[in-house]
């Protein structure tokens, strides 16, 4: 396992969830009007057990991504599919951290992360094993019967991370989860993250606009460029795994790829405001 | 008397600074949600009761203010400086109540129009939540429903109930119907009200945690919603109640022969003033009970009322 070598070319044909030629337009201020074209042809595809970021601005449109993933948004042209089969709607095979924790207060956080299993009906004896499993692993297992208020920022965030998986979904969306948490606690989130991703070899799906994020998590790097979003480049991130953050900063590769990934950033913001362009009011939060 | 009620205000000042400093670390307010190590924290139900000795420094504050006020109100009448027929000081209610209490007002017994009037108010609170808070929660989440009766109830809500009362008489009569309609109306407009604004209210953002988790809509209904829309409930379900219990007066003026509210009226027109103070001061302390009661249910029920998570 930890000799596993990311390999950067798509499996199409092994393809776990897939984007074909997606476009979204968004309703104008008022209701009326085009509205502006959010993503535009958007393609791209995951491999089963792939950990894949996807980078951009914000406004890009990447969080549209994730929301026409996990069913909430319908695609106005182009294909959503998992395994081939098209996403119409939210399901429990396809798991979602979003960037705030959104536990339920008036559950413990045992019950939390045993949500989806006693929604499912779970057997009572498969679910406390799971749920005592799965708190394990994210280091909460002596905060099991805590209300999740009593928890710091990252602890709630590891609490849900907990219920997502705890489902075995096919894939893990993720929202920048790490967006709203201090830079130390940020670390060791993504640190665990991976720890846990390598056990399970889910398919992740990780959305952010952090560079150093992105590569010490990724197999491979979707860069997305701004109004309309499109995949600007695919970028495959060839470190050995496990990754720690220190030995990452001292390869060679990893300056050239950071400033690749920097330049094509800028590049996708460049592109997005044309001259003549009016002035814009707000970018819509996407 | 008033000895003693001036005893606990001059005692005030140097009771109450001492227990300034321990106010930052209200075992009741999370303000440092980061520090997730207190393992043995008591239950938020008992917060208020366990650790700290009843009269607190804000109870205290208050109790010194009522035993103020009491006793201005006490030498107004001891020292006439108000005529006891226009405002009977503490001491003539107390006789009152005592006289009351021995051999009732109207042949019925003092307790009984307490009863009385209780068992009016709780009845129609009870159907009022019943068929309320379902009607509201419905509004809170489909607008064709919420379309249809809020006209109705936009209208009917502001409108002083007692504008009702001759209406009412002739649809229900004199009898127990009427005193129940009154009440119940006035409280079920405002929990409906408040039950729809509780279900607007609920977090967006855990239904869909719910819907990623595999949460069917009717489990989302009674495993998200329905907790997630309580802790508005509740305050709603305190405020209806407050409203309805003021409705009572209304009610118990439709040819009521007992009650605390036709027993205020009634002693009125035989200027009875201390009566009528009584009735009032058992008004007063009726209605604070049932709030406290629903307080302390909610405490019970909604500990993670505001709580962020």
């Amino acid at each position: 396992m930890s000799t596993h070598v990311p390999h950067p070319t798509v499996r199409h044909e092994a393809a776990r969830i897939s984007l074909q030629g997606v476009s979204k337009r968004f309703a104008g201020p008022s209701g009326q009007g085009a509205g502006h074209l959010v993503l535009d042809q958007v393609s791209l595809s995951l491999a089963a057990g792939e950990f894949v970021c996807l980078l951009g601005p914000s406004g890009c449109g990447k969080s549209t991504v994730l929301n026409l993933l996990s069913g909430f948004e319908r695609a106005d042209q182009g294909l959503v599919q998992l395994d081939g089969r098209p996403i119409t709607g939210p399901g429990a095979e396809r798991g979602m951290v979003f960037q705030q924790p959104t536990l339920f207060p008036w559950l413990s956080v045992a019950d939390n992360v045993a949500f989806g299993p006693r929604m499912a009906g779970w057997p009572r004896d498969r679910l406390q094993a799971e749920t005592r499993r799965l708190l394990a692993q994210v280091g909460l297992a002596d905060f099991g019967e805590h209300f999740p208020w009593q928890l710091s920022g990252g602890m709630r965030q590891r609490a849900a991370l907990a219920r997502a998986w705890i489902l075995q979904p096919e894939i893990l969306l993720m929202d920048e989860p790490f967006g709203a948490l201090d830079a130390q606690t940020r670390l060791a989130m993504q640190e665990l993250l991976t720890r846990i991703w390598q056990q399970e070899r889910t398919t992740v799906l990780f959305v952010t606009h952090d560079v150093d994020e992105a590569l010490f998590l990724a197999d491979r790097v979707l860069i997305m460029s701004t109004r309309p979003g499109r995949i600007e480049e695919d970028l495959a991130v060839p470190f050995e795994r496990p990754r720690t953050f220190e030995d990452l900063v001292a390869e060679p590769d990893y300056g050239r790829l950071k400033r690749r990934i920097l330049k094509a950033l800028r590049h996708g913001e460049a592109g997005a405001a044309p001259l003549q362009s009016p002035p814009q009011p707000l970018p819509r939060a996407a | 008397m008033s000895l003693e009620s001036l005893s606990v205000v001059s005692a005030l000042p140097e009771q109450a600074a001492p227990d300034r400093p321990d106010r930052p670390d209200r075992p009741d307010r999370p303000d440092r949600p980061d520090r997730p190590d207190r393992p043995d924290r008591p239950r938020p139900s008992g917060r208020y009761f366990v650790g700290r000795a009843w009269p607190g420094p804000r109870a205290r504050i208050s109790l010194a203010a009522v035993a103020l006020v009491l006793t201005l109100w006490q030498l107004s009448g001891s020292l006439r400086w108000i005529d006891p027929l226009l405002l009977p000081p503490p001491s003539d209610i107390w006789v009152a109540a005592q006289e009351l209490l021995q051999s009732g007002y109207r042949q019925t017994p003092l307790w009984q129009h307490v009863a009385i009037s209780a068992g009016r108010a709780v009845a129609a609170f009870a159907v009022a939540i019943v068929v309320g808070v379902p009607l509201g929660l419905g509004m809170g989440r489909w607008p064709t429903l919420a379309a249809v009766f809020d006209p109705f109830v936009q209208f009917l809500r502001p409108l002083p109930k007692i504008a009702l009362i001759p209406l009412v008489i002739v649809w229900f009569g004199i009898g127990e119907g009427a005193k129940f309609f009154l009440i119940f109306i006035s409280s079920f407009l405002s929990i409906v009200v408040g039950a729809a604004a509780a279900a607007q209210g609920v977090s967006q953002a855990r239904i869909r945690a719910a819907q990623t988790l595999g949460a069917s809509p009717r489990q989302v209904f009674s495993h998200v919603l329905l907790p997630d829309a309580l802790p508005g409930i509740f305050t709603s379900v305190r405020l209806s109640v407050g409203i309805g219990w003021t409705s009572l007066i209304a009610a118990e003026m439709v040819a009521a022969n007992a009650g605390l509210g036709w027993m205020v009226i009634n002693a009125g027109t035989y200027l009875r003033t201390d009566v009528v103070l009584l009735g009032i001061v058992l008004l007063g302390l009726t209605g604070y009970l049932f709030d406290a009661l629903l307080l302390l249910a909610q405490r019970r029920l909604v500990p993670w009322a505001g709580r962020d998570a």
